[in-house]
């Protein structure tokens, strides 16, 4: 079930699943896929984010089957074996997946039997069968939770009270992954507890082989991992909270920090006392710069975790009026639909904006074209810079895909983020 | 007996092999004896397809819409051609950037099952709807071919419902070619066949077509303009910034040449076969050498052998003096080299402009073309290692821990996490191109080798991806007869 879609943002499954295996530390792709698929999907996600790609293999340097005529003729599994030899013999890896392209999949090679035989050996590899057209690169966030949960955590690891996964924050799709996850990490840590990123301070296999014995899955996305959630807690029995979108702010990092505090049982005094340290920290800042960013009506073009955190954290704590949100992203689910709208909604003060659901980029220029309400400020992706310039709004290239910035560890996100993000919206024009 | 139709797939041509790990004495030997031999590797990293390339040579043409029928990972390279539009445009002065419009298909497992021909109809009309543009191209994927999608017929039966744009169709599906310029060649193929279309039109006096592909930079299209100017030539840009009336009026030149070896040289040949236009297929302008023989090569097509000498002479005695400087900063260190066929071949003629000396050279084809570089390389360069290879890191990470140079010119990615300084020739923001852009890069390298603290402390503090073993073995381990 794809959409045609115009400009579309980000890669097939196969490039989020290259994507996310790209973010964990020495983790080792092999691509069992036609010539092209290597460069295509990581210049689908990696290469519009930002400018910052998997350091250990991406693009052409991914091990790849490289099918060709003969493959596709007459089937490409020895071609795979010998790559997957060649990838072992040489490339420093702690655990290697076969990623299955369109070839592959549509010609039927049966790539288990062929990392069966690894296995046998001794060697981890793990097949991923879930070729390129069966979705886009959101899916192969949760196909990747899936492979985990069925094939590599492990089962029966002693329960670590403070230990809690952190999911829904997709690396390279979401261009300010690393620094988000690093703030998350941060406030998290303040209250005593241990995270488990897994993309970020070099964690790699190892760590998600141990993650079922954490206390507490926290989801922070509005709709993504409903799935892998279920499983997980079925297979090893951890619960999960979702926060319904990205945190950007004290309003919203603190109904975080609430929420994880209530669902773990903290110690109230604690969590009271990280959480004053943190606003104070924020509105100490605010106070050095009142009246500096001058007031403006805002759209926002993003996927829906980006559009929910800039809506409300601009909208609740910073006064200016939310006119037009567009979610840029394939939602199928009526119940995620109501859950996105719903978080939207409920603003403090400001009256609620237009929603609109779309992916393509020709109906989300017209959304903006066609706004009845003036938007002086658009907060949106590369893509968005045409209309910005066209309607002479200011443009702030805030979501995937991004291709006019470079992004180390920057983060909108949390506390601290929401500091990042105001200096940024400073308009001197 | 009729002429037979060139396939678009670049290892049709005889002679032209893809893998091979050898000398340079050792490849002009082997070569002339006929015994370089087709060979695979058993291991290998990725490749670029051809779609790549069919996508990315067109994606700057106005009033025209993208088709990709295919999955929606597909178009993942064409942000590259995007961002080099975009820039471009900002480059030319121009105001309010435009995206191009790309439109995906998005074949998914319903297609795949049933065929996805009503996605490609309804992804036209929206084009149709849209933009009412002059160009739709429709761009074959792996997923399609194998489906059987049959995206002529559906074109031919489109083009009856939408008259006012002109429809082409695209074979670049991937796994047709392990050469990625093939998908230069499809392009080309197809907008003779559905734009062209054997029709004559008066010629143009002192009109030359010169062909670019996405990765020129403003700077350079202006230089080689300026030059071209210089011997009395009205350039025709294409299809680079241009559009179906720049298109149209490729049969009205009066002689062809390319910026690029690989880019329109095929097309170049059809162009002389279908519409009798002479053309210059020589080396890329860059460097003094390949900067006069690119120029003396158009210049003897079109008759103006003694103009062009002396503004070869005027701009050497400008250069020139300028080049010596270079060379007491280059002179003697050695170098490393890899790059696409036509700037590999290039950046290795450039070096000898500075006096630098070739340990190492790969490219990713092997045939006549290189074997006319690869003897004048040998005349110059006593020993150095041929990888001819698409990038294949792996190999060079292990030929560069052996060979140690001074500096490496390519993609910078694997080679400075070695700690050897940089230069990368393909940059498409910033000039490379012509007499002046040799200074612009000789400036380049000197300075890289001058100050490498980057590249050097990177390495200290980060890892290739590599087993220590693995820089033990031979290079070529993997390359299988």
């Amino acid at each position: 079930m794809s959409q045609i879609l115009e400009n579309p943002r980000g890669g097939c499954v196969l490039a989020g699943i290259n994507s996310i295996l790209g973010a964990l530390h020495k983790v080792c792709p092999i691509y069992h896929a036609g010539p092209g698929c290597c460069m295509q999907t990581s210049a689908a996600e990696q290469g519009q984010s930002g400018h910052k790609n998997s350091c250990f293999v991406s693009s052409v340097s991914l091990p790849s089957s490289n099918m060709l005529e003969k493959e596709v003729v007459f089937g490409g599994t020895d071609k795979l074996r010998t790559t997957i030899q060649g990838a072992l013999d040489i490339i420093d890896a702690d655990a290697y997946f076969v990623l299955t392209g369109c070839t592959a999949g549509i010609i039927g090679d049966d790539i288990v039997s062929v990392t069966d035989e690894f296995q046998a050996k001794g060697y981890e590899v793990y097949p991923i069968e879930t070729p390129g057209f069966a979705g886009d690169s959101n899916l192969g966030y949760e196909v990747v939770w899936n492979t985990m949960i069925d094939q590599v955590i492990e089962e029966n690891v002693p329960k670590d009270e403070k230990l809690v996964n952190i999911f829904g924050v997709v690396p390279y799709h979401d261009p300010f992954w690393s620094g988000t996850l690093e703030e998350i990490d941060r406030i998290l840590s303040e209250l005593g507890l241990r995270v488990n990123t897994f993309f970020t301070k070099h964690q790699g296999i190892a760590d998600v082989k141990k993650c079922s014995g954490a206390a507490l899955n926290i989801i922070v996305n509005p709709w993504l991992f409903k799935g892998p959630a279920k499983k997980f807690e079925e297979k090893f029995g951890v619960p999960s909270v979702r926060i319904p979108g990205l945190f950007v702010g004290a309003t919203d990092t603190t109904k975080f920090v609430r929420t994880v505090a209530e669902a773990l049982h903290l110690d109230k005094a604690i969590v009271d006392k990280v959480i004053q340290a943190e606003e104070d920290y924020v509105y100490s800042y605010f106070a050095q710069a009142i009246g500096v960013v001058s007031w403006k009506r805002f759209a926002v073009v993003a996927d829906a975790s980006t559009a929910v955190g800039i809506t409300r954290y601009l909208a609740n704590d910073f006064s200016f009026t939310p006119v037009l949100v567009v979610i840029a992203e394939p939602i199928f689910r009526a119940e995620d639909k109501e859950r996105i709208i719903a978080q939207i909604n409920d603003l403090e003060y400001a009256v609620p904006p237009r929603v609109v659901f779309t992916a393509d980029q020709y109906e989300i220029n017209q959304a903006l074209c066609n706004e009845p309400g003036e938007i002086t400020l658009l907060i949106g992706s590369s893509n968005e810079r045409e209309v910005a310039l066209e309607k002479d709004m200011q443009f702030i290239l805030a979501s995937f895909p991004m291709s006019e910035r470079l992004v180390f560890n920057r983060t909108y996100a949390g506390y601290r983020g929401c500091l990042t993000f105001t200096e940024d919206l400073y308009d001197n024009l | 007996m009729a002429k037979v139709q060139y396939s678009g797939v670049r290892e049709s041509r005889p002679g032209r092999i893809n893998d091979l790990g050898t000398t340079g004495k050792e490849a002009e030997e082997n070569f002339r004896k006929g015994c370089l031999k087709k060979a695979d590797r058993s291991f290998a990293q990725g490749l670029q397809c051809q779609q790549i390339n069919s996508m990315a040579a067109l994606m700057s043409l106005e009033d025209s819409v993208f088709i990709s029928h295919s999955p929606q990972g597909c178009v993942g390279c064409s942000i590259m051609a995007v961002d080099m539009y975009r820039v471009g445009q900002a480059h030319r002065g121009i105001k309010n950037i435009k995206n191009p419009r790309i439109i995906v298909t998005n074949i998914d497992q319903k297609s795949v099952v049933f065929g996805g021909e009503q996605k490609l109809r309804d992804s036209v009309q929206k084009a149709v709807e849209r933009y009412h543009p002059k160009l739709i191209f429709i761009y074959a994927s792996c997923a399609s071919g194998i489906i059987g999608d049959d995206i002529d017929a559906i074109a031919s039966d489109l083009q009856k419902e939408y008259p006012d744009a002109v429809i082409v169709p695209i074979h670049c599906e991937g796994f047709k070619s392990k050469i990625c310029a093939s998908g230069f060649d499809a392009a080309f193929l197809s907008i003779n066949k559905y734009i062209l279309k054997q029709e004559r039109i008066p010629k143009e006096k002192g009109l030359v077509n010169l062909f670019a592909p996405t990765t020129i930079s403003f700077a350079d299209q202006k230089e080689m303009e300026r030059m071209l100017a210089l011997i009395g030539v009205k350039v025709n840009y294409i299809p680079f910034y241009s559009s179906l009336e720049k298109i149209k009026r490729i049969p009205a030149a009066e002689a062809s040449t390319s910026i690029c070896k690989v880019f329109a040289d095929e097309f170049m040949k059809t162009l002389w076969e279908d519409y009798e236009i002479p053309y210059s297929h020589t080396v890329m302008p860059i460097g003094i050498r390949n900067t006069d023989k690119w120029f003396r090569g158009i210049a003897k097509v079109l008759g103006k052998e003694q103009e062009v000498e002396e503004i070869i002479a005027r701009e050497h005695q400008r250069i020139e003096p300028l080049v010596a400087k270079l060379r007491e900063r280059l002179q003697g260190k050695r170098v490393f080299i890899c790059g696409g066929t036509g700037r590999s071949f290039a950046a290795a003629a450039l070096i000898d402009d500075f006096g630098m000396e070739l340990v190492g050279l790969e490219t990713p084809t092997y045939d006549e073309d290189a074997q006319v570089d690869i003897e004048y390389l040998n005349g110059i360069h006593k020993d150095y290692v041929v990888d001819i290879a698409n990038m294949q890191p792996f190999e060079q990470v292990n030929l560069i821990n052996k060979l140690k140079p001074d500096a490496f010119i390519g993609v910078p990615e694997w080679a400075a996490k070695l700690g050897i300084p940089t230069t990368h020739v393909l940059d498409g923001k910033r000039p490379t191109m012509g007499y002046d852009g040799l200074l612009f890069l000789g400036n380049k390298i000197a300075d890289q080798l001058q100050n490498p603290g980057f590249n050097v402390k990177l390495s200290q503090h980060v890892k290739l991806p590599y087993k220590a073993s693995w820089y033990e073995e031979d290079a070529f381990k993997y390359i299988i007869k």
